[in-house]
């Protein structure tokens, strides 16, 4: 039993890294904007079939096509902003509308581009195995996506606590006319919020290619999946993001080794209404006072 | 003169009419997902129909049919939206649909309107039980599970692990697995998981150190199929044969993920590379292959089945003149054919008591028929896993 259940928190952690990769750049922008991008997971999915492309015919490693896949969903996710700076009325509400059609348009164009078949990597290290102690197994491709996971959680709280931009951000994701009257651009912050967000959901997609089969209708569950573990986290929350993923990956994968793998998303649904029940605000989330 | 004039008239608007009536243009209706989760699977069906179409046409030198195309988008809801469309444009039958969820409510909104609806993509028993006069399907669960059965029981296998995604048709297979191998003596465990679930290392870990059985059965699509296999590479429990169903013994999947599939079995209506004997099959493979510079999958050719039975029926109610009055469903029941998948009739209930699909197994980029022994073309590589 010993050997079940840390096989199940092991591949619960890494599950927890791999959920932050993909929920950063959603909780990045709710955090800076205010804005819940419903197409993240879209461009996630882009770069995850950037990836696909870049090996069948440049035949690159996923890893090596990460340059290629920030440019096409930076550049993505700063055109998804150019649409949404044009909302000058009810932006909370009216960039949901939005950028819910802009995930059904991005999972449509990918249908075209790339077809309905199933893909993932063909380049066998991502699927060797690591076995840890003749106890702990798991694919390469799971362990180093892992530690990317935290490097990149720790990289941008770094960059939001401790530089100028980032600082910057945090002050437009605060009071927009203050950090004007500061000297901060605004706009040219926000645009900056996107491509980071593009460079993490680009991240998390060669991820996804390298461990997970991809296929055109993911998009919206890597949508679901990071918008749960932003909540849970705490709007807005970088350090949240990793307990969150991390709580949710722990809690279904010991669901079904303890109980059965059809009560996983059952069980993650649980957690999130159980911490939203105890936890308003989430496990990071800064509780706003009235007046 | 005029009284000449007007029976000329009325003679040549009889002729004309009465050659309309005797060379119809049969409008088909097909409900299919080209987007969304099904995508994949709707479109290699979807070409399956246009070859049946392609092929009517050419042949039957009397009537000709036109097939309206319209997208299900993988939604229950929108099947029967598509469904009432494709009536109101004037279509007398349906041919398509995937999923048994999407297929239930398409096939009794086409019901209401006393058409007939054939399809290849429910397996689902509650589907024929329905008492609906003008639903058929060419295939079925007990087909699947018959196969996996009888490999099995051929194997000598004395325990398996059912890993099947909690969706009601793959449900249905891994009951009927374990009912029919638990009555033969066989030891059944099973394991359901979420259509969401990617990782499958807690299930198979649990499989290697408590279950420890001879053989996995994987009742899921093709993601999940990849998710159990690399989770298996990953553990390697000490099994001696690891098979699925659909979607699995394909030269696609092979393609993709030749690392994951050597030794691997699963239905299959053909072996790969294709080998069609009868002349209708090599016709079909043929045109498939011109009109989509590719071989045939079993999507297709199931797609070819049900649509190209579906056209002669029509064909026949239109010669009748029943077509508008459910004459295609009496049609249908009439047929007892050899297809490309064997021997296809229909009960009361719109099944296809014949319907025994076959194993193939993954041999070094070969899919190769192994069960039944009458259409083997190899010997079953046992035990064999990919890892």
């Amino acid at each position: 039993m010993f050997e079940l259940f840390a096989q199940s928190a092991f591949s619960g952690v890494l599950a927890g890294a791999y959920y932050a990769l993909i929920a950063l750049g959603l909780a990045l922008v709710f955090g800076t904007m205010r804005v819940i991008n419903l197409a993240h997971g879209e461009l996630v999915l882009l770069a995850a079939y950037v990836a696909y492309s870049a090996e069948n015919k440049l035949h690159l490693d996923p890893l090596a096509s990460l340059p290629l896949a920030v440019a096409v969903v930076g550049l993505t996710s700063i055109a998804v902003y150019g649409l949404l700076s044009r909302i000058k009325k009810d932006r909370e509400l009216n960039s949901l509308i939005l950028t819910f059609g802009l995930g059904v348009i991005m999972t449509n164009a990918i249908l075209m581009i790339w077809s309905a078949d199933i893909h993932s990597t063909s380049v066998p290290w991502h699927h060797d195995a690591i076995i840890l102690a003749d106890l702990l197994f798991a694919m390469n491709s799971e362990v180093f996506f892992g530690v990317a996971g935290l490097v990149v959680v720790a990289g941008l709280w770094w960059w939001l606590e401790k530089t100028w931009y980032g600082r910057a951000l945090r002050a437009v994701a605060s009071n927009r006319d203050a950090a004007k009257l500061m000297g901060i651009n605004p706009q040219f912050t926000e645009i900056l919020s996107f491509a980071v967000a593009g460079l993490l959901a680009s991240v998390a997609g060669i991820a996804i290619y390298s461990a997970k089969v991809i296929q055109p209708s993911l998009g919206h569950h890597l949508t679901v999946k990071a918008f749960i573990i932003t909540v849970l986290a705490g709007m807005g929350s970088v350090p949240g993001v990793l307990l969150g993923g991390m709580l949710l990956g722990i809690v279904e994968n010991l669901t079904v080794t303890l109980a059965s793998s059809a009560l996983q998303e059952l069980a993650g649904m649980v957690l999130f209404l159980v911490v939203l029940l105890v936890m308003p605000s989430g496990l990071f989330g800064r509780v706003r006072r009235r007046g | 003169m005029s009284k000449f004039a007007s029976v000329s008239a009325l003679a040549v608007f009889a002729v004309l009419a009465a050659s309309t009536a005797w060379s119809a243009e049969i409008k088909i209706g097909s409900q299919i997902p080209k987007t969304g989760n099904l995508a994949r699977v709707g479109g290699a069906m979807s070409e399956g129909i246009a070859v049946a179409a392609e092929m009517f046409n050419k042949k039957n030198g009397k009537h000709t049919v036109s097939v309206l195309t319209m997208d299900d988008e993988s939604s229950p809801a929108k099947a029967v939206a598509a469904v009432e469309k494709l009536a109101s444009d004037g279509v007398v039958a349906f041919t398509g649909g995937y999923g048994s969820n999407i297929i239930g409510p398409a096939s009794e909104a086409a019901e209401k309107m006393n058409k007939t609806y054939i399809t290849s993509g429910g397996v689902a028993t509650e589907l024929t039980k329905r008492g609906l006069k003008n639903f058929f399907r060419i295939n079925n669960s007990e087909g699947y599970a018959r196969a996996l059965i009888g490999m099995y029981t051929e194997l000598g296998i004395k325990s398996v692990t059912v890993i099947y995604s909690t969706k009601e048709a793959t449900e249905e297979v891994a009951k009927m697995l374990e009912k029919t191998l638990s009555a033969k003596g066989v030891k059944v465990t099973l394991h359901a998981f979420d259509p969401s679930t990617t990782d499958f290392k807690p299930i198979v870990h649990k499989i290697k150190l408590q279950d420890r059985p001879e053989a996995i059965a994987m009742i899921g699509y093709e993601n999940d199929y990849v998710g159990i296999l690399r989770a298996a590479k990953v553990l390697k429990p000490d099994i001696k044969n690891i098979s699925g169903v659909w979607s699995l013994a394909t030269s696609k999947m092979w393609s993709e993920f030749p690392d994951l599939m050597n030794g691997v079995a699963g239905t299959s209506t053909l072996s790969y590379p294709a080998e069609f004997t009868t002349p209708e099959a090599k016709e079909f493979a043929e045109t498939y292959q011109r009109m989509y510079n590719k071989a045939p999958d079993y999507l297709g050719i199931f797609g070819y089945v049900q649509s190209m039975m579906l056209f002669q029926a029509a064909a026949k109610a239109q010669d009748a003149g029943t077509i508008d009055k459910g004459g295609i469903s009496e049609e249908l029941r009439k047929l007892d054919v050899q297809t490309v998948i064997g021997r296809v009739r229909f009960d009361q209930d719109g099944d296809n008591p014949e319907f025994t699909h076959r194993m193939g197994q993954h041999q070094d980029g070969k899919v190769v028929l192994v069960w039944p022994a009458d259409a083997a073309t190899g010997k079953m590589n046992f035990p064999a896993v990919p890892w």
